[in-house]
């Protein structure tokens, strides 16, 4: 199977004709309402943050699950939604633009705070490390009493194996429940490179979860 | 993976239903079995990352994340000396202003300085041989305008 899997890389989809529908994102009223904010107008940018704030937060609490800092989070995504707004070429969706942004953001705070986790930990001694961990509950080397969070933490080590590209549309397409077709007129892409993109993303993920499951002291779930 | 599970493996993992074709080369492909049986488990793994329950943002928020615009907006040149930009922008006209008024002014008397006739002793000197020294000078003495 892992052959034939690396000798067909690339699935043709031949069997159905996928047609394209392009969405005009820019004449649409969100398009007027983005094109006011990146001309400088405040109210504007507030009514965008007013009208994704639910949805930035739910994405963020879905990932993160830690409540304190999810506000923290979202204020950050929202301003890097603000300085970067003029950016914004109307390809995709405002949503899933603004979507990629927050998942990004939530992997880059994972990625920090597991840094910041090691950086402590390689100034206390060998005894203290052991302390440590006695008193908190490690994913890595011991299994949590909760096994649906052992199982969460897995899917984000899986998850920050694949590139940015993949990691978005893959949970746009099973945590956010969307369609092929939905998918393709969201980013602008095609239906066949959707599935392409995607079939590549979960090969990908299943070889990770391979290598994750060979390592020690790691649950699966 | 065969062309004929992957065109209707999105459709397998969404679960829709599969086509007879689809389920027919499942049973007599193992390796495509055991490579969508995967998929399938991962893309279920993949749940775990819905949110709980439903987040509400704090009424307050807009203001803080305008806070955070503030503080995140990157500083202009005006702001590191502590100016307006609005009136850095006139007092960088004004001081090129000056410097060319100035600089006009000066390269005017250039020319005033150098349009006069020459006088007899820088006449001289750019006449006389490098080495005599001693005669130029006898000759400055004796000079009677």
């Amino acid at each position: 199977m892992a052959s034939l899997t690396g000798a067909l890389p690339l699935p043709a989809y031949g069997g159905r004709v996928a047609v394209k529908t392009r969405v005009d994102y820019q004449n649409s009223q969100e398009g007027a309402l983005v094109r006011r904010a990146q001309s400088g107008d405040d109210v504007a940018f507030g009514e965008i943050v007013e009208r994704y704030q639910s949805k930035v937060f739910s994405i963020i609490h879905g990932i993160v699950r830690q409540r304190n800092d999810v506000e923290d989070i979202a204020q950050q995504v929202f301003a890097k939604v603000y300085f970067s707004l003029r950016n914004f070429d109307f390809r995709s969706s405002l949503i899933t633009w603004i979507y990629k942004i927050t998942v990004n953001e939530c992997f880059d705070y994972l990625r920090k705070k597991k840094v910041r986790k090691l950086v402590y930990e390689s100034d206390l001694s060998e005894d203290e490390v052991r302390r440590v961990e006695n008193t908190e509950p490690s994913v890595d080397r011991q299994a949590p009493a909760d096994v649906s969070l052992a199982r969460h933490d897995y899917v984000l080590k899986l998850l920050a194996r694949v590139s940015e590209e993949e990691r978005n549309l893959l949970m746009l397409k099973e945590v956010e429940g969307h369609s092929v077709e939905e998918l393709a007129e969201m980013t602008g892409m095609n239906e066949n490179t959707i599935k392409v993109k995607l079939f590549r993303a979960r090969q990908k993920l299943v070889k990770a979860a391979q290598r994750l499951d060979r390592a020690p002291g790691v649950v699966a779930g | 993976m065969h062309q004929v599970i992957l065109d209707r493996l999105e459709d397998h993992l969404s679960g829709s239903p599969c086509s007879r074709e689809f389920t027919s080369h499942q049973e007599s492909c193992e390796e495509c079995r055991g490579e969508a049986q995967e998929m399938k488990e991962l893309s279920g793994a993949l749940l775990t990352l819905r949110a709980p329950e439903p987040f509400t943002p704090s009424p307050g928020f807009y203001s803080q994340v305008s806070r955070r615009v503030e503080v995140q907006r990157p500083r202009s040149l005006w702001s590191f000396v502590w100016l307006e930009p609005a009136f850095g922008r006139r007092l960088a006209f004004a001081s090129l202003l000056t410097l060319a008024i100035l600089g006009s002014y000066l390269i005017t008397r250039e020319t005033e300085y150098s349009a006069g006739p020459p006088r007899p002793e820088v006449i001289m000197a750019q006449q006389a041989p490098a080495d005599s020294t001693d005669t130029m000078l006898a000759t400055l003495a004796s000079y009677e305008p």
